[in-house]
């Protein structure tokens, strides 16, 4: 609870400061303190459904990056929103453990089939269910894109421009560093100069970050603590209260037990829950019903076993870029462009691991504590694009399966190598992906748990993300040998999936234009890392915020000229 | 480098502390105290034996003559319920079938190299009969259809996650994560916590 040392030590989010903590505006004000409100804990309130809704303004569906930034701007417009999210609403307080395994429930375990010559992982590296989506647990790693990496066709002749650029993107940036508490350098070493700089300073330096600033110091490679979604001192979040500090528990990708990461249900769904959203759990979305113009009327869900519909005027899907194009495929909507499914790209996400004489334990800090995007644009690529550097921490089951995975250890071989897990640290990158017709998404025959058609992803890394690979892994190894490393492996995996309902110009070649509304159903809208264009050589959480937040300011301009 | 090794009984110690949250320690609790005898819920006895001889070749545990960190339950127990960890290789069938046809073609390659059961061979034998596996090609009839390579892989993968997963493996390697309250302060190179074990020797 705020007090006269909070005063001193948290830092207040710097959006409209003076009228968000009620405590601290009486505190400040000499007058009594307020009872709580109850959107101080929207987890302890059951939700009512009525079996007959009415209809609403809008239906989200999906509470994670994409969807959780637009419900609360809907909200806080004034509309009647009503929020569909798959999986539960937890209590990460009372509920997480600092145990890999038993965190498993964050991950979107229905069964997706990996196909293609780079079959993508999915489950804990790419997917996430629950209110906040998968960033319950991402890694928070969020530096903004290079803004070259929007127009990589005008630059390169290859992949796909946006139809929005970074100037417009860059108010929504801003908005959501400040929104949620990023912990990042100012000022950023990389890109154009910013308006405002992070709002908390960075977060510590942990093992992996050290080395590898003693390595790429060594190779002229310059580095910076990185941009993370996590509190390195207390912040002021409008409709929660008081978040405190991360503690350096480095299971980001486990999920944050003390709301210092700035997943979506510490940050944007408890002010849209403020502003009278109605948030659903536990609902998953089947069909999407549409009147004889085509028009979206409304969708049939089941929650907890019941099937139940709910009518809207507006629908916005942001289930992300495995459950978004399954649902248009299912519902045969928004198909005319041909492009729903097609375009699906992945970050080459090349690890780089190595042993040292100096004792690391990787599992502590912040995973991605270090950035450099000096091989952004590399002067001697012989590759389209560019790549991020980051070094990282690891939890020992994680890093056991990769261990598992990519060096094909076993027996006695395998338990002496993990032995060494205290002495280990890693580094990856982050690149930039094309687009390519070998790399779809689809429906195949087989069926779910819940009857409905698995989505089968087809990915094969093509030659610019193989040549980039190879560049990346002669970079890091170089680094890490002059770091000191013994025993360097790499690992190659590909995180994120993106593109399958891409945003363009025109419904001949896209799915949804630049505001994130269908060209074939005008009262549908996407809002996830389906509609990415190109796939950036940043981590896309970030960008999917910044989007969202436009894409409900878009809609809400348009509504209001309607009404005018 | 020499392989470090660290002192036992650091995780049992750390879990009467307030160092451990109540959901963590209920989670390692869990498994720490799993009971010992297990009777399969999937697998036909013979299959269930069967994985558990390859289990014990995979992760073999010399030290632990008595009670080894259990792995063929997690596995008998997730195919019975029929859970799986969110994607499959579209190359292998599913995980019950994949497992099926697997361990089936592993007492294939066992007839074809020392025409025994994988069980009754020695362990030398048996290293030589997953390293054939491992290897890609196997003998068998089973590997004309089912991927060597993938089925291996998620075969190891999840032996794998599983030992390490258990609270004892964790300390074998010298990992505290779980005892995490209420914060880790000392993050840097060569820096530890109190709380954190030194290397044995």
């Amino acid at each position: 609870m705020p007090d006269e040392e909070v005063l001193e030590e948290g830092v207040l989010n710097p959006v409209k400061p003076e009228i968000q903590d009620p405590l601290l505006r009486a505190l400040l004000a000499d007058e009594p303190a307020p009872a709580p409100a109850a959107a101080d804990t929207p987890k302890e309130q059951p939700q009512a459904v009525e079996p007959e809704a009415a209809e609403v303004d809008c239906v989200v569906v999906g509470l994670g990056a994409g969807g959780a930034p637009l419900l609360a701007r809907l909200a806080r417009a004034g509309l009647k929103v009503v929020a569909l999210e798959a999986g539960p609403w937890h209590n990460p307080e009372k509920d997480f453990a600092t145990d890999e395994k038993a965190q498993d429930f964050l991950f979107w375990n229905d069964e997706r089939l990996a196909a293609g010559h780079d079959p993508l992982a999915m489950g804990k590296n790419n997917s996430g269910t629950g209110v906040g989506g998968s960033t319950l647990h991402y890694t928070a790693y969020t530096p903004r894109p290079l803004p070259d990496d929007l127009h990589i066709r005008r630059d390169f002749g290859q992949g796909e421009d946006w139809p929005v650029s970074y100037e417009e993107l860059e108010p929504y940036y801003e908005e959501v560093e400040q929104f949620i508490g990023i912990s990042g350098p100012t000022p950023y070493p990389w890109g154009p100069a910013r308006r405002k700089g992070y709002p908390l300073a960075p977060l510590p330096l942990n093992s992996a970050a050290q080395l590898m600033v003693r390595g790429a110091e060594k190779l002229g490679i310059r580095t910076s603590p990185a941009a993370n979604a996590a509190l390195s001192a207390r912040y002021y979040q409008e409709g929660l209260g008081w978040r405190e500090a991360c503690t350096n528990r480095g299971f980001c990708q486990a999920g944050c037990s003390n709301g210092a990461k700035s997943s979506m249900d510490v940050t944007f769904i408890p002010l849209a829950v403020q502003h009278g959203a109605d948030i659903r759990p536990n609902s998953f979305v089947t069909e999407i019903e549409r009147d004889a113009r085509g028009y979206v009327t409304g969708v049939v869900y089941t929650q907890n076993g019941k099937q139940k519909r709910q009518r809207c005027r507006h629908l916005f899907l942001c289930g992300g870029s495995v459950e978004t194009p399954r649902l248009l495929l299912l519902n045969e909507l928004a198909l005319t462009s041909g492009q729903v499914g097609r375009n699906l790209m992945a970050h080459p996400g090349l690890q780089v691991w190595g042993t040292f004489a100096e004792e690391v334990r990787p599992h502590k800090g912040i995973p991605g504590g270090l950035i450099s995007q000096d091989t952004h644009r590399p002067k001697d690529a012989d590759f389209i694009g560019g790549y991020l550097l980051q070094s990282i921490g690891v939890m020992p089951v994680t890093f056991a399966g990769q261990v598992a995975r990519g060096r094909k250890y076993w027996g006695q071989q395998l338990r002496d190598y993990m032995r060494n897990y205290n002495h280990i640290a890693g580094i990856n990158i982050l690149g930039d992906c094309l687009p390519h017709a070998d790399n779809y998404l689809e429906l195949a025959d087989e069926k779910d748990a819940r009857g409905l058609p698995k989505p089968r992803l087809h990915f094969t890394a093509q030659e610019n993300e193989q040549r980039m690979n190879a560049h990346a892994e002669k970079t890091m190894r170089g680094i890490w040998e002059a770091a000191g490393a013994t025993d360097i492996w790499a690992f190659q995996r590909y995180a994120h999936v993106i593109g399958t309902a891409r945003m363009g110009r025109s419904g001949d070649d896209a799915v949804v234009d630049a505001n994130g509304r269908a060209f074939d159903v005008p009262n549908l809208y996407i809002s996830d890392n389906s509609t990415f264009p190109s796939a950036l050589s940043v981590n896309p959480a970030l960008t999917i915020m910044a989007l969202s937040l436009r894409t409900a300011d878009k809609f809400l301009e348009g509504q209001q000229r309607r009404d005018g | 480098m020499s392989i470090p090794s660290y002192p036992s009984g650091t995780v049992r110690a750390l879990l009467d502390t307030s160092h451990v949250s109540e959901a963590t320690r209920a989670a390692v609790q869990a498994r720490l105290g799993a009971p010992t005898a297990y009777t399969p819920q999937f697998l036909a006895p013979e299959s269930y034996a069967l994985l558990e001889a390859v289990a014990a070749r995979i992760f073999p545990q010399p030290d632990r003559p008595e009670q080894p960190v259990p792995l063929a339950p997690a596995v008998d127990q997730r195919l019975a319920e029929g859970r799986a960890d969110g994607w499959r290789y579209d190359a292998l069938p599913p995980d019950r079938e994949a497992y099926r046809l697997g361990l089936g073609g592993i007492q294939e390659i066992a007839q074809a190299l020392f025409q025994a059961d994988f069980t009754v061979l020695t362990t030398d034998q048996q290293d030589a009969v997953i390293q054939a596996l491992a290897a890609g090609n196997p003998p068998g009839a089973t590997w004309q259809t089912l991927d060597a390579d993938r089925f291996f892989e998620e075969l190891l993968a999840e032996l794998t996650e599983t030992y390490y997963a258990h609270p004892l493996a964790q300390e074998e390697i010298g990992y505290v994560g779980m005892a995490d309250l209420p914060a880790w302060t000392k993050i840097g190179l060569n820096e530890k916590e109190d709380r954190e074990p030194n290397l044995s020797s």
